[in-house]
């Protein structure tokens, strides 16, 4: 589904990741886990060129995609986002943003982009919503708009740019439970994330990445049961996770 | 005392109505150079966010020689400056065209500022999806910073409006040209400037009245 081959991306001088490879299969879910400043959001953000990569390869679907605005429109209609602060467009209802894909990009009538938006609202539990400007929505209501807003696109694959960070901590489980029922549904998702209890139960493969590489990786049970790295070690202590 | 009071009110209600063609102009002045030089701003703010060095330095060029030199100035260049190149328009093209210009300058600052201040995550979140830029620019980015630009646009059109009144030096009989035309007339300067400037205030005051509401109406998503 999704290829990337050694990645490498430079902010000016600092090279912030330094050769990564990794492989995404259909309806798997991979975690990327590390601690800030690892590259984790970074590496999400390259995979649809929201930054653009200095070397490596991205394919997606078996195809490799150029740095030309068509692979790259093309590549993002088949890879939807769920960001951490949101970004909801603040200016529609929650049904609107849900519907602006399939309106404005796949260029769907209003009435049944209204149909497909409505029923990914009522799929994230906001059926009730979907009149509400993002405004009067709380943090986690506003994600799951966020995430409908994403699936509408009907993407190959969902990529998670730290969704709950900017949550309230009694929030935070509303959006997890969205997402582990779009895993169990067989959605291909990537997810960069904090939450190790999340990433434990719903991933088929988890990254630990630290200073710009893969530094271990493997099923949820390697990572978190048989750390065998010394930095990965640490890492999961610092979460108070370690098995 | 009494006879000077009696005067001003019969020159006000004789000279009232013989104002509606100046204020007609002023009014027609007003709208064309507000549209018109939306269009210019808008256009000129899109160009200076182009990313292109050529487009950016031609909008800088024309800013810098709007904002820099008086209206008064830039009119009476078009009007009488222009023809000695061949250039020649008729005197209310050239009021129309020079106040358009002008207002186009500082509209286009106006929305520049409001585009950029934006939150980055809105052009992301609609690139993400697979906008291009100019659909992001229409259906996420314009709606949100016309929005943000309605207070400060608001101030321009007033300004205006009061602004028209310079056309007057290229011989346009507009409010202030005419109640000069009538001092002339009736060396009875007072009530004939007060009821010129009533007029002005009446445009001034509708138009922000209609601003006021045009904004309310922008609020509606703000919880």
């Amino acid at each position: 589904m999704i290829e990337i081959v050694n990645l490498h991306k430079y902010f000016k001088q600092l090279e912030v990741l330094k050769g990564i490879d990794m492989q995404v299969t259909k309806g798997e879910v991979v975690c990327i886990i590390g601690s800030s400043g690892s590259g984790k959001s970074t590496l999400l953000r390259c995979i649809n060129f929201l930054e653009k990569k200095n070397e490596g390869q991205i394919w997606v679907g078996g195809q490799l995609v150029q740095d030309t605005e068509i692979d790259i429109i093309n590549l993002r209609r088949k890879v939807g986002m769920v960001f951490q602060r949101f970004n909801l467009f603040p200016h529609m209802t929650a049904l609107e943003n849900v519907m602006e894909g399939p309106l404005t990009i796949k260029k769907f009538d209003k009435v049944s982009a209204r149909d497909i938006a409505f029923a990914y609202l009522d799929k994230v539990g906001l059926a009730d919503k979907a009149n509400e400007y993002p405004a009067r929505l709380s943090g986690g209501q506003q994600q799951r708009v966020g995430i409908a807003r994403a699936m509408a696109m009907e993407p190959e694959v969902i990529l998670f740019d730290e969704p709950t960070s900017a949550l309230d901590p009694e929030l935070v489980g509303e959006v997890l439970k969205v997402m582990k029922d779009m895993a169990k549904e067989g959605m291909t998702m990537v997810i960069v994330t904090h939450e190790m209890g999340f990433a434990r139960e719903v991933s088929d493969q988890v990254l630990f990445l630290h200073e710009g590489i893969v530094a271990e990786r493997g099923t949820p049970r390697d990572i978190f049961e048989l750390p065998q790295h010394d930095r990965l070690k640490s890492f999961l202590g610092q979460v108070c996770l370690t098995a | 005392m009494i006879n000077n009071i009696l005067e001003f009110f019969t020159t006000v209600v004789v000279f009232t109505p013989k104002f509606i063609p100046g204020v007609f102009m002023t009014f027609k002045l007003s709208v064309l150079s507000i549209m018109m030089g939306t269009v210019f701003g808008l256009l000129a703010a899109m160009l200076k966010l182009s990313h292109n060095r050529l487009m950016e330095a031609f909008t800088d060029f024309y800013v810098t020689i709007v904002r820099g030199t008086p209206l008064l100035l830039q009119l009476i260049f078009i009007f009488y400056g222009l023809p000695q190149l061949g250039i020649e328009f008729n005197s209310f093209f050239s009021a129309v065209i020079g106040l358009a210009f002008h207002n186009g300058a500082y509209i286009s600052e106006i929305f520049r500022g409001a585009i950029e201040s934006i939150d980055y995550g809105q052009r992301e979140a609609a690139r993400a999806m697979g906008m291009t830029k100019y659909q992001t620019l229409r259906r996420v980015i314009l709606p949100q910073a016309i929005k943000r630009s309605v207070p400060a646009l608001g101030n321009q059109f007033i300004i205006a409006v009061k602004d028209s009144s310079l056309a007057s030096a290229i011989t346009i009989t507009e409010t202030l040209m005419l109640s000069r035309q009538f001092v002339a007339a009736t060396y009875n300067v007072f009530p004939i400037f007060f009821i010129a400037a009533c007029y002005y205030l009446l445009i001034t005051s509708g138009l922000s009245r209609l601003l006021l509401r045009v904004e309310r109406r922008f609020k509606i998503y703000e919880r």
